[in-house]
């Protein structure tokens, strides 16, 4: 290696060694702004000085672009030594307009000097000052030389904090990788890489480092910062999630995405937030659609879509230990490895405990008995996980990943139900075929638990049960760009979902067989304008009262960028939820609480409609950098209809009075159903997030929504609405990451969430037989989480304590835990 | 920095148990016993056994007008099991009342020998013809036995465990529940300014879920004081006997099945409802349990409910078809039994008219049958109401 090489690459081993000192809350946007400055001022004429500013974003982050942005300046410049040095550099990264620069790169070897078209001469410092003495030219060879030894090591660990990048520019890389740098992009909103600011729907990014900066334990505690999310924990290990509004027990109106699998959980149609087969410190980021997703994944994408994406294998860390020990019996640990060179990898293996928060009875009680050996216990999971990727050429790789989770976790049920224990385990398997413009997937989930409400009343018939469940999913994805008055992405895809389930609750196995098609154009019209049209059809063998049917869900968006980082959006969507297992075949006796000779027969309905959304959204999203300020403004109107939940108790007929299955009388039968009333959601959400200062982010977030039963025929809607009450009007976050000079990370956020007043059903405390819906007023509550961390060794080692809830104590849900304060202290080590 | 780290330990090595925290659920907030015990069966009969639960302060008919607190069941499977016909056992199973809150209680049960109990409706909530009748009575009096839920010196609920409830053949009902119709096919009678007489006709219902075809009403003079004679404890000149019966008035509006000042049907005065003014005194401020003054007349079947021979009363009852109620233009506030208080005037409105025998059976009118209840079988006499004026 050249002399000047070296010292070019000890210049950037210089500045990659300097960042541990040069703290950076959230690196993506410190580069961005870097990049985005230096760019002006280039444009300003001030060459060096905006070279300087992308040199800089380059430490912070590196990305291939920057290299080639640097290259064209100088060659702009008249420099085309340094031009050439950069573009060289550049193709390092095997871009994919490798034979365009390097055409670029033989013409400007063509003019320069032969002596200072040899490599190791072109960047001399010398040559572009011929007035610096053989001494000085000495020392910096000195120090090139010194630098140099470090340059693997520091680039390794520029590889770790900026994985994908890094990985870019060294091995094959896609097309994503050679964006604009540091532009923050989004997969989840059309099913390929695009611009935030592209996007047909209001998102929210949440990255890796922001969940690590963190420190909490919990997706569903970290969601609370998006705008409009509304998270209610029951349990240490249970939470639902909505988004604006429509929240409750068994919440199932949001589908989350694990590398585009989903995680929810068909047979009862919940996602357990706690029981993911990967660490939150596998976590790349987490985007977040706030609104309607059916039109490109179908049933129950109907109020949002979490969609995580892992570090991709290979990435990362080569090997990363992580250790908690908190009060509550909190304790947990996990190991991850990355590396592989032709075939990449990441492995990883987890676990993690918690007692309750709180518990509903006490021990040895004379009338209620605990179902779990230890009733303390709120969440206890295991987890091992393999991802591996193997490209074949540019065109066709392949990923396979297999994980298995062995869980024991809390789970709010429905109806009279309340705190339910889930034991047993949860694993998938997962093919990710990509073959020239067309992306196979296939996948299975399984999940195998042992299920019963955690307390029964002694001397009373119990509802344990258990269940067995396979999904079976296989999906073909075309995508394609083409020109046709304008430029046009489209996507073409085509699904097939076979369900089966076993399940004490719905009889014997029951199979469903779906399918789907979905077609997408996002058609650039001109360059400011681009209109997203997307159209889905699901097929569901229930939906045409009990036969086959079809659901169909359009989009129509348009994103107006006037201005460079800035978007204006206005769409249109539809969506749905299908029917669950649950709702479609539930066959159950519950006993009626201090009745033992009673039951009430909850059942399921095949005949139900799917829930459905028609949505209006309005949205800007303007991104400046050079202030480090994202703003992020979304007003929404949605109209609500056929919510599925369950009947009144009705009458059964006398002559079926008794249920010899049961043993009891059945008081009656409750039947899921869907509403007859539509309700109308409107709300505002704004998200700002400033890098405020090298090292500084905040972040704020505030979401307004009113829910109301629309009148029907004319007449106002008289009864209790539970919809409308359990929305709260008002939630605020903010929070703030703090990366210190003297390797101290500070984090902390906070959320506040109004007064709702829950509507649930329970039996007549003086007369058990009358199953009535109660009110149940909640009051606002406050959640504060925060994290101290101190970095050692170069960041090899970071020890942080970490406090969650530290508010006050509180309730989510009148039925919920007496939400607590945890401490923990964390241990992360990469060696 | 010492004391923050020795903080620090101390909150990161807590193993505190968690908080018990029950929420706004209303169960969670009670703190309950239970009462187990065994059921012991003497007895041909099959079927499932029902059990009832009753403050033992509000007895069931015939020594009150208790309601149950609860039921369970006990199945026939788990009793019986694979018992041969003609096995009288004794046949044994467990049982359970959960939730169960402290006080004094009294279990009643019976073998549903005809599986026709629909806890649901007051006319098919009874015994009927051949169920075998049974209770928790003490073991060496063989007299009934009160079931106690305690609480122990820190206030926790104790539970009643292995108690024992007998059923056995000699407390086989001979009969069905005294159905009956007013003679004459009104669907109501006025009773204004002077006594009414009503004659109630035993009628039979053997349709759908109804399949009673044997009612009878069980008639006995009264001979509490076991002297042969007749009791009149009252001093009217009229001895008492059984059936008895019990002229209520129900709620004003809406379902007659309702009575006045219980709409929650627990068999307790509601905390809130309807007073009247008493004669001796202005009204007293509580809801009123309003009953009109009524008895069975029997003076035509006297002379068989005499033993020839001696001429003392019998003991045994004789079944008859019909009796004369006779309803008296009188009212009282019963919601103290042992001490009705009469009213100043007779509430005007509607009155239902139950009938208790001896064994317990009731039956009342108007009742489901007299309505459109889906499952039921429509009787229009069932819907028969006592109008005062």
């Amino acid at each position: 290696m050249s002399s000047c090489n070296r010292r070019v690459r000890a210049l950037f081993a210089a500045a990659l060694l300097l960042l541990p000192a040069l703290a950076l809350a959230d690196a993506r946007v410190e580069a961005r702004r870097h990049f985005k400055t230096g760019m002006a001022l280039i444009a300003d004429g001030k060459l060096d000085a905006g070279i300087s500013e992308l040199l800089e974003a380059y430490s912070v982050r590196p990305h291939p672009n920057v290299l080639f942005n640097i290259a064209r300046a100088y060659e702009a410049g008249g420099r085309p030594a340094e031009a050439l040095t950069f573009y060289n550099r550049y193709l390092d990264a095997k871009p994919p307009d490798a034979d365009k620069v390097r055409e670029v790169a033989l013409r400007l070897e063509a003019q320069l000097p032969r002596k200072v078209a040899e490599p190791d001469e072109v960047k001399k410092p010398t040559e572009r000052a011929p007035q610096v003495d053989e001494a000085t030219v000495k020392r910096l060879d000195a120090l090139a030389e010194r630098l140099e030894r470090a340059v693997e090591k520091a680039e390794a660990r520029a590889e770790a904090s900026a994985p994908g990048e890094q990985k870019a520019a060294t091995s094959a890389a896609s097309e994503e990788d050679f964006g604009v740098p540091y532009e923050e992009t989004v997969v989840a909103a059309s099913r390929r890489a695009q611009a935030t600011l592209d996007a047909p729907n209001a998102i929210t990014v949440i990255t890796g480092d922001e969940i690590r900066a963190s420190g909490l334990t919990s997706l569903a505690d970290i969601l609370r910062r998006v705008p409009g999310a509304e998270v209610m924990t029951m349990g240490l290990g249970s939470a639902n999630v909505s988004f604006r509004g429509f929240n409750q027990r068994i919440a199932n109106k949001v589908l989350l995405l694990l590398d585009g699998r989903p995680e929810y959980q068909d047979f009862l149609g919940v996602t357990l937030w706690s029981v993911l087969p990967v660490g939150l410190e596998e976590i790349e980021r987490v985007e977040v659609i706030r609104g309607p997703g059916s039109a490109l994944y179908g049933a129950n994408a109907m109020l949002g879509v979490v969609n995580i994406i892992t570090r991709a294998p290979g990435t990362g860390a080569p090997s990363e230990f992580n250790g908690l020990a908190g009060n509550a019996n909190l304790a947990g640990g996990s190991f991850v490895a990355s590396g592989g060179d032709k075939v990449r990898f990441r492995a990883s293996v987890g676990y993690q405990q918690g007692d309750k928060y709180s518990r509903d009875y006490a021990q040895a009680r004379p009338d209620v008995r605990s179902n779990i050996d230890d009733p303390n216990l709120g969440l206890r999971t295991a987890r091992a996980n393999l991802t591996a990727f193997y490209a074949f050429n540019k065109d066709f790789s392949v990923a396979l990943s297999g994980g298995v989770n062995r869980t024991f976790t809390e789970l709010y049920a429905l109806g009279l139900l309340r705190n339910y224990y889930l034991d047993g385990t949860g694993g998938y398997a997962k093919a990710d075929l990509t073959a020239g413009p067309v992306k196979f997937r296939f996948f299975w989930n399984h999940a195998n638990f042992d299920a019963g409400p955690q307390y029964e009343p002694l001397g009373q018939r119990s509802l344990t049960t258990s269940v067995d469940t396979n999904v079976f999913d296989g999906e073909a994805l075309f995508q394609k760009e083409l020109s046709l008055a304008g430029t046009h992405v489209v996507a073409i895809g085509l699904s097939a979902r076979l369900k089966r389930v076993k399940w004490g609750y719905i009889g014997p196995l029951t199979e469903e067989l779906h399918a789907a098609a979905f077609v997408q154009d996002e058609w650039r019209i001109i360059k400011p304008l681009t209109l997203i049209a997307s159209y889905r059809i699901d097929r569901h063998p229930l939906l045409d009262n009990g036969k086959p049917g079809y659901a169909q869900s359009p989009r129509v968006s348009v994103v107006v960028r006037p201005f460079e980082s800035h978007a204006f959006r206005a769409s249109f969507a539809t969506a749905f939820r299908q029917p669950t297992f649950l709702e479609s075949y539930m066959d159950i006796r519950t006993p009626v609480p201090t009745v033992n000779g009673a039951s009430v027969l909850t059942q399921g309905n095949r005949a139900l409609k799917p829930e459905r959304l028609i949505s209006f959204e309005l949205g800007y999203r303007g991104e400046l950098p050079r202030l480090g300020l994202t703003i992020d403004l979304t007003g929404y109107w949605n109209i609500v209809s056929d919510l599925i939940g369950l009947s009144a108790v009705n009458p059964v007929n006398p002559a079926d009075a008794f249920d010899s299955a049961s043993n009891s009388f059945l008081l009656g039968r409750s039947l899921f159903s869907n509403d007859g009333q539509n309700y109308t959601a409107r709300g505002a959400e704004l998200g700002l997030t400033w890098n405020a200062t090298k090292g500084l982010d905040l972040r704020a977030s505030a979401a307004l929504q009113s829910v109301v039963a629309n009148a029907q025929n004319g007449v106002e809607y008289a009864g209790v609405c539970g919809p409308c009450t359990q929305a709260p009007a008002a939630k605020v976050n903010a929070g703030f990451i703090y990366r210190t000079p003297v390797n101290v990370d500070l984090s902390a956020d906070f959320s506040f969430v109004s007064q709702t007043t829950w509507v649930e059903r329970e039996p007549s405390p003086s007369d058990p037989t009358q199953i009535a819906n109660l009110q149940n007023k909640l009051d606002p509550y406050v959640v504060v989480n925060a994290r101290v961390a101190y970095r050692l060794f170069h960041d090899k080692v970071t020890v942080a304590v970490v406090g969650s809830q530290l508010g006050p104590n509180h309730q989510e849900h009148p039925f919920g835990n007496s939400v607590n304060r945890r401490v923990f202290a964390q241990l992360t080590v990469q060696p | 920095m010492k004391n923050v780290l020795l903080a620090l330990a101390l909150v990161l090595g807590g193993c505190e148990a968690p908080t018990v925290f029950p929420g706004f659920d209303k169960r969670q907030n009670l703190s309950l016993g239970r009462i187990e015990g065994q059921v012991i069966v003497n007895s041909t009969a099959r079927g499932r056994i029902i059990l009832f639960l009753y403050d033992a302060t509000r007895p069931p008919p015939p020594l009150g007008t208790g309601r149950p607190l609860t039921f369970t069941v006990v199945s026939s499977e788990a009793v019986f099991g694979a018992a041969i016909e003609g096995d009288s056992g004794p046949f044994t199973a467990p049982f359970a009342f959960s939730l169960v809150a402290p006080g004094r209680y009294l279990i009643r049960g019976f073998v549903d020998a005809n599986a026709d109990f629909i806890p649901w409706y007051g006319v098919t909530a009874d015994t009927t013809e051949g169920d075998v009748g049974g209770a928790a009575i003490d073991p060496t009096t063989r007299a009934s036995r009160i079931v106690e839920v305690g609480v122990d010196e820190a206030g926790n609920p104790v539970p009643a465990l292995d108690v024992p409830v007998s059923f056995a053949d000699s407390a086989r009902l001979p009969i069905d529940r005294p159905i009956f119709s007013v003679v004459g096919g009104m669907s109501s009678v006025t009773l204004s300014g002077t006594p009414v007489v009503i004659e109630l006709q035993a009628t039979p219902i053997d349709e759908g879920v109804m399949t009673q075809p044997t009612p009878a009403f069980l008639v006995r003079f009264l001979d509490d004081d076991g002297d042969g004679v007749p009791d009149d404890a009252n001093g009217d000149g009229i001895p008492e006997v059984w059936p008895r019966v019990v002229v209520r008035k129900v709620q004003q509006e809406g379902s007659p099945l309702l009575d006045e000042n219980d709409l929650d049907k627990n068999g307790v005065v509601d905390a809130t409802g309807v007073d009247y003014e008493h004669a001796a005194a202005a009204s007293d401020g509580l809801p009123d349990v309003v009953v009109l003054a009524a008895g069975f007349n029997v003076a035509e079947y006297a002379s068989q409910l005499v033993d020839g021979t001696t001429g003392r009363v019998k003991t045994t009852p004789t079944a008859v078809p019909r009796l004369k109620l006779v309803l008296q233009p009188r009212a009282f506030d019963a919601s103290t039994p042992a001490g009705p208080q009469p009213l100043k005037a007779v509430p005007i409105g509607r009155y239902a008219i139950t009938v208790i025998q001896q064994t317990g059976q009731t039956w009342r009118v108007p009742n489901e049958l007299g309505l459109e209840v889906p499952g039921l079988p429509l009787v229009p006499s069932q819907g028969f109401v006592v109008q005062v004026q």
